[in-house]
């Protein structure tokens, strides 16, 4: 036996002032990273600030866009917020040559060919809700 | 620092409880805890109420548990280390009479999950990690966090589906015996295997269940032991804390939690232990994969012989180190903020004797909690002793 409590729901606007350059680069397949000016620390998940020097003197770099899976897993989960996509979506971590490892959705392969050490290409898309994904598609040796 | 002992301890029937609201389950756990320690309220210092509670129609759930059970005015500080809460919240009343500030804390540690459809319940959970940099672009789930590790450690290491499932079949063991258990019974290791997938590789039966519960510690110093008249106090010997990047890609590898070995270590080295010393310990096994990973961040073995350790039954009662012979969170399940207080409730009466046919035989009498928040986000090593 129970009672509805009363409805509350949250949209955020998140601030996106300064990572500006990240979002933006997400528009065109670009993938952003910040890196330190003073100690070259790169940052990915980009941020505006170096903890290590305590300073705000970072700069933007694009990343490579060329990674290796290190680990993956593909999500029958739909959370609330992405029970309007179909399918199951693979999510995978992958390295690229600056030593920076990236989030992203691997598409055009099946879960079960799938292999930690497997070469992808990064790049991104606005998905048709409006929001944006950074991509990985395997590529095969030719 | 002085000495501090649990002189009391109570734990609520965990599952879905949808015959009762969050302060009504934490009256279970605080009545049980109180009865067992021979006092009441009027002894209590401090009251720590450990909620997650971002599930909850409740913004500050602290107050109203720590009313309706009779604490108002005893505190309550609120503390939340997402699902390490309930040992975060048994820390904090631990330094506070450690330090001499207060002579008795309560340490409530309650959740109510279910109260939300599992979507809601899954992105709230997926959240626990960096909302703006993985959950809005990549819809991650703990579920799929766990996976990530799982996927690293099979590729790294061998670890098998099958060793996975095992971690499950023993779990259930233990949870078919345990009267509080969210699931009381037992499972073939085929039915694991061919569960349904929830994030490859992990299937239903490697995931822990979406539980309601409550559990409460009650610690002392040594002086009130005395004045209590407390017979079988249970001490704490050490307390080790870590925590990692909120960020999975900031992690150096998937195959093990970095949290778990730093806080592990200073555990050890404040109690002066080994890994062997331990008689029986209660792991964190939200995921099956996170129960090998302990085995092994734990040094209850070799860094990537966790599959094998199971495979060898080492953590059954009999073993070489029984591991959550009371289901784990895995069967007994995990209402995030209670889980830290249910596992020292497990082993306050592993080392008092009382655990009945799911005693762990003791030899050095020195049990271990690992607790993780979040996928190592957090991590808390507590070690008793009697």
């Amino acid at each position: 036996m129970s009672i509805k409590s009363r409805p509350l729901s949250f949209i955020h606007d998140v601030p996106i002032i300064k990572t500006k350059m990240f979002w933006d680069g997400l528009k065109e397949g670009r993938i952003y990273a910040t890196k330190c000016r003073d100690c070259g620390k790169i940052y990915f998940p980009p941020q505006a600030d170096c903890p290590k020097c305590l300073k705000s003197n970072l700069e933007w770099i694009s990343l490579s866009s060329e990674g290796e899976i290190e680990t993956f897993t593909e999500s029958h989960l739909k959370p609330q917020g992405f029970t309007h996509y179909e399918k199951p979506y693979i999510i995978a971590i992958a390295k690229t040559p600056e030593e920076v490892k990236v989030m992203g959705w691997l598409e055009g392969v099946e879960v079960n060919n799938v292999k930690v050490g497997m070469k992808v290409e990064i790049t991104s898309r606005i998905q048709p809700d409006g929001y944006p994904v950074i991509i990985f598609k395997p590529k095969y040796m030719k | 620092m002085r000495r501090v002992a649990i002189i009391g301890v109570g734990n609520s029937r965990f599952g879905v409880r949808n015959d009762a609201i969050l302060q009504e389950i934490a009256f279970e756990a605080v009545k049980e805890a109180f009865e067992d320690a021979g006092i009441t309220q009027k002894d209590i210092d401090l009251s720590i109420v450990g909620s997650v509670g971002t599930r909850l129609y409740e913004a500050l759930p602290a107050v109203p548990v720590n009313e309706y059970v009779g604490l108002d005015g005893k505190g309550p500080i609120r503390v939340e280390a997402a699902c390490a809460t309930g040992s975060a919240a048994v820390f904090t009343a631990y330094n506070a009479v450690a330090s001499g500030y207060v002579d008795t804390a309560i340490a409530i540690g309650v959740e109510k999950m279910c109260e939300v459809d599992t979507p809601t319940s899954t992105a709230v959970g997926g959240r626990g990690g960096n909302y703006l940099w993985e959950f809005h672009m990549f819809g991650t789930s703990f579920a799929g966090y766990y996976a990530l590790y799982a996927t690293a450690h099979m590729s790294r290491y061998g670890t098998t589906e099958e060793q996975l499932a095992k971690v499950a079949v023993k779990a259930h063991k233990y949870g078919a015996m345990n009267p509080k258990a969210h699931f009381q019974k037992e499972i073939s290791i085929e039915a694991a295997l061919k569960s349904r997938v929830v994030c490859w590789p992990l299937k239903l039966y490697d995931c822990c269940p979406i539980s309601d519960g409550a559990a409460a510690v009650i610690l002392s110093s040594e002086e009130k032991v005395r004045e209590f008249k407390v017979e079988d106090p249970v001490w704490i010997k050490a307390v080790g804390y870590s925590s990692d990047t909120s960020n999975l890609v900031r992690r150096p590898n998937y195959v093990g939690l970095g949290a778990t070995v730093k806080a592990a270590g200073m555990a050890y080295k404040i109690a002066k232990i080994e890994p062997k010393d331990v008689d029986v310990a209660t792991v964190h096994d939200c995921f099956t994969i996170a129960e090998i990973m302990a085995y092994e961040d734990l040094g209850f073995c070799r860094k990537g012989e966790g599959g094998k350790l199971i495979d060898e039954g080492q953590t059954y009662i009999g073993g070489k180190i029984p591991v959550n012979v009371d289901g784990g969170l895995k069967a007994k399940g995990h209402p995030l903020g209670a889980t830290g207080c249910s596992m020292m409730y497990e082993l306050a009466k592993q080392l008092r004797n009382e655990a009945g046919k799911r005693q762990a035989p003791l030899k050095k009498n020195i049990a271990l909690a690992h607790n993780i928040g979040g996928t190592g986000h957090y991590c808390y090593v507590t070690i008793l002793e009697r």
